[in-house]
């Protein structure tokens, strides 16, 4: 009883807060009569416009079979599940870390190996993939913790680099093959969805899209509950944090935990999709530094900035090595580099802010249609 | 049997005793002041009995068990809430959020917690701001926040550091009405203060401390007329001064 109770209230609760903000012009209007909570005008809105975005990438391959399209797009998805991932860690945990690669590492290089010696299906190898990164979290990240602001960051590059170079230079390790720095060539299987290889680019689209949804999802309820709002005290002030009974180091923690263990599936589907693996490619700071100007770029520490700067980063790169050629291979970063300062400069809170302002707009255009339908008198609203 | 009782505090940094051997204890419902010039170790017995800094000699006992070994998180959900003299407001959270979190100490249900959250504002006199971001508040609402968040956290127990400071005399009035209120619904209450009109008035009890020791512990008005005390605020040679 008590949990049906619980389930139901924080169900209401979750408009509340949503609508809080939405709600801050008009509600002073209504003398001694605050309402703070609308039944039926947000959810309408954050209902449906998460559902047309997932239709309308759902439907992309079926529109078109454009190999090079189809490409980027699985690039786009890859890179904001990642971010996703590092948002956790990163963004609501206000942590700044680049051991990502380390992780995505790691899942790629234990589901391969688990495969090629074990015969295990990746889908299953990412599991254990991502429960090695968990395990790296919790011996290396528990001291971690400790370090504030840049001494963590730094820590952070320092694991992803020792992991890369030991990798690089072990050829054979215990009689397992794991090819130094030429890598591993994961081995082929034709069209076999059991062991996570299609041959065509539909399938790995919507494993990836499968996989940035359920990102999306886990970080969403993340912020919907009280991890969220601890990570949120713990990024803003640590001692207020603790003052209040908030367990800094066990927040932290779970956050990495949760954050390297999608990273790690993350670094499976790129095992399986680009069929090659080495330590440079998969584990390499660069990747770190993508992660982060994505997420800077999109906003940091909040839902939907993976999303946004996934969208608008990785299509800007993809076309510039696409365009410029391998001559100018640097060039993306070059243009990752401007437009990161650009944002830091002009958009603190990156896209994330004005991409809110237009869904805010939205719902107020779209509010007095809604109004007519609701009858919102909420018992929590004092007064 | 006291609420809180401190025994043989001691707290060094590095050379300097900011804390020495320092004894008191507060009964349950009461409103213990404790005064003394810049530097004394006020903030430090604070730190201590908050769980920020371990204690280099003594024993702390909150409701009997000893507090003196545990994380400032434990020691909160032990009931044992703190406003802090330099506001620590979560600055990218609203008002609202800002006390949620502090209500979630005790429940983990968020609609509970908002619920509770509310009625501190409502309490403190920030329900008109709750859906503001906490950067933007004054510094009088910022020492509002610090005190409602503190008080979602359901303490039986509230340190007060300094919660006066920098608020204009209407605002310490309010102030001072908002910790009796808060005495009368049972919490009981220890404030660190420099607006001596506030302490005064409010306090049933005042510990003074002069470089980390005690040197006086009595009534207000004991206290105000004590030697020492005048002494330890004013120097030598006022009291001279005012004896000649």
């Amino acid at each position: 009883m008590i949990a049906k109770t619980r389930d139901h209230s924080s169900g209401t609760f979750r408009n509340l807060i949503t609508t809080q903000k939405a709600q801050k012009g008009d509600e002073r209007g209504i003398a001694g009569n605050v309402r703070i909570t609308s039944h039926n005008a947000t959810p309408k809105l954050s209902l449906y416009l998460p559902a047309l975005f997932v239709i309308v990438l759902a439907c992309i391959p079926v529109l078109t079979k454009n190999p090079v399209f189809l490409q980027i797009m699985i690039l786009i998805m890859w890179y904001a599940y990642l971010t996703c991932s590092w948002n956790i860690v990163g963004g609501f945990a206000g942590q700044l870390s680049f051991a990502h690669p380390a992780f995505a590492g790691l899942g790629a290089y234990v589901s391969t190996l688990l495969f090629m010696y074990c015969g295990l299906t990746p889908w299953l190898g990412m599991l254990v993939g991502g429960l090695f990164a968990v395990l790296i979290v919790i011996t290396i990240g528990y001291p971690c913790f400790k370090l504030r602001g840049a001494y963590f960051a730094i820590t952070s590059i320092a694991l992803a680099e020792v992991l890369r170079i030991a990798v690089e230079n072990t050829d054979e390790l215990f009689g397992i093959k794991i090819g130094g720095p030429m890598g591993l060539l994961v081995p082929l299987r034709g069209h076999s969805p059991l062991y996570m290889q299609f041959t065509t680019k539909e399938h790995y689209y919507y494993v990836i899209l499968a996989m940035m949804l359920f990102g999306l999802f886990v970080t969403h309820r993340i912020t919907k509950s009280k991890m969220g709002y601890y990570l949120a005290a713990i990024r803003n002030d640590v001692d207020a944090a603790l003052a209040l009974g908030v367990n800094v180091t066990k927040y932290r923690l779970l956050a990495a935990a949760i954050s390297a263990f999608l990273a790690a599936l993350g670094g499976t589907f790129y095992a399986q999709f680009v069929l090659y693996i080495h330590p440079s490619g998969i584990m390499g700071q660069y990747l770190a530094f993508e992660l982060v100007f994505i997420a800077i770029v999109g906003g940091r520490g909040t839902f939907i900035g993976p999303l946004l700067g996934a969208f608008t980063l990785v299509p800007l790169s993809e076309l510039s090595r696409i365009y410029l050629g391998g001559g100018y291979s640097g060039v993306h970063l070059l243009v990752y580099g401007f437009l990161v300062m650009l944002v830091i400069l002009f958009m603190p809170r990156g896209l994330s802010a004005p991409a809110e302002n237009i869904y805010l707009a939205l719902e107020r255009r779209l509010r007095p249609a809604w109004a007519l339908e609701r009858g919102d008198t909420d018992a929590a609203a004092k007064r | 049997m006291p609420l809180l009782s401190v025994k043989g505090l001691t707290k060094r940094f590095g050379g300097l005793l900011a804390v020495n051997r320092l004894d008191l204890s507060i009964e349950a419902g009461e409103i213990l002041g404790l005064i003394g010039p810049n530097g004394a170790g006020k903030t430090t017995v604070f730190n201590v009995i908050n769980g920020f800094y371990p204690a280099d000699e003594g024993e702390i006992e909150f409701e009997g068990t000893s507090i003196s070994r545990l994380k400032p998180d434990a020691i909160c959900k032990k009931g044992i809430a703190r406003a802090f003299q330099i506001v620590k407001p979560f600055g990218d959270m609203t008002v609202l959020d800002n006390t949620i979190v502090g209500a979630l100490a005790r429940t983990g249900d968020l609609k509970k917690a908002a619920r509770e959250a509310l009625d501190v504002l409502d309490s403190v006199g920030l329900w008109d701001k709750k859906d503001v971001l906490a950067r933007s508040l004054t510094i009088a609402d910022r020492k509002r926040l610090e005190l409602a968040r503190a008080l979602a956290t359901k303490p039986k127990l509230l340190l007060l550091d300094e919660v006066m400071a920098g608020l204009n005399p209407k605002e310490v009035e309010e102030t001072v009405a908002l910790v009796r209120k808060i005495r009368e619904s049972g919490v009981t209450i220890f404030l660190i203060e420099h607006v001596m009109q506030a302490v005064m008035n409010l306090s049933e009890r005042i510990v003074v401390l002069h470089h980390g020791s005690k040197i006086m512990e009595g009534r207000p008005q004991e206290v105000a007329n004590d030697e020492r005390v005048i002494k330890a605020y004013l120097g030598e040679e006022y009291t001279f001064a005012r004896s000649s």
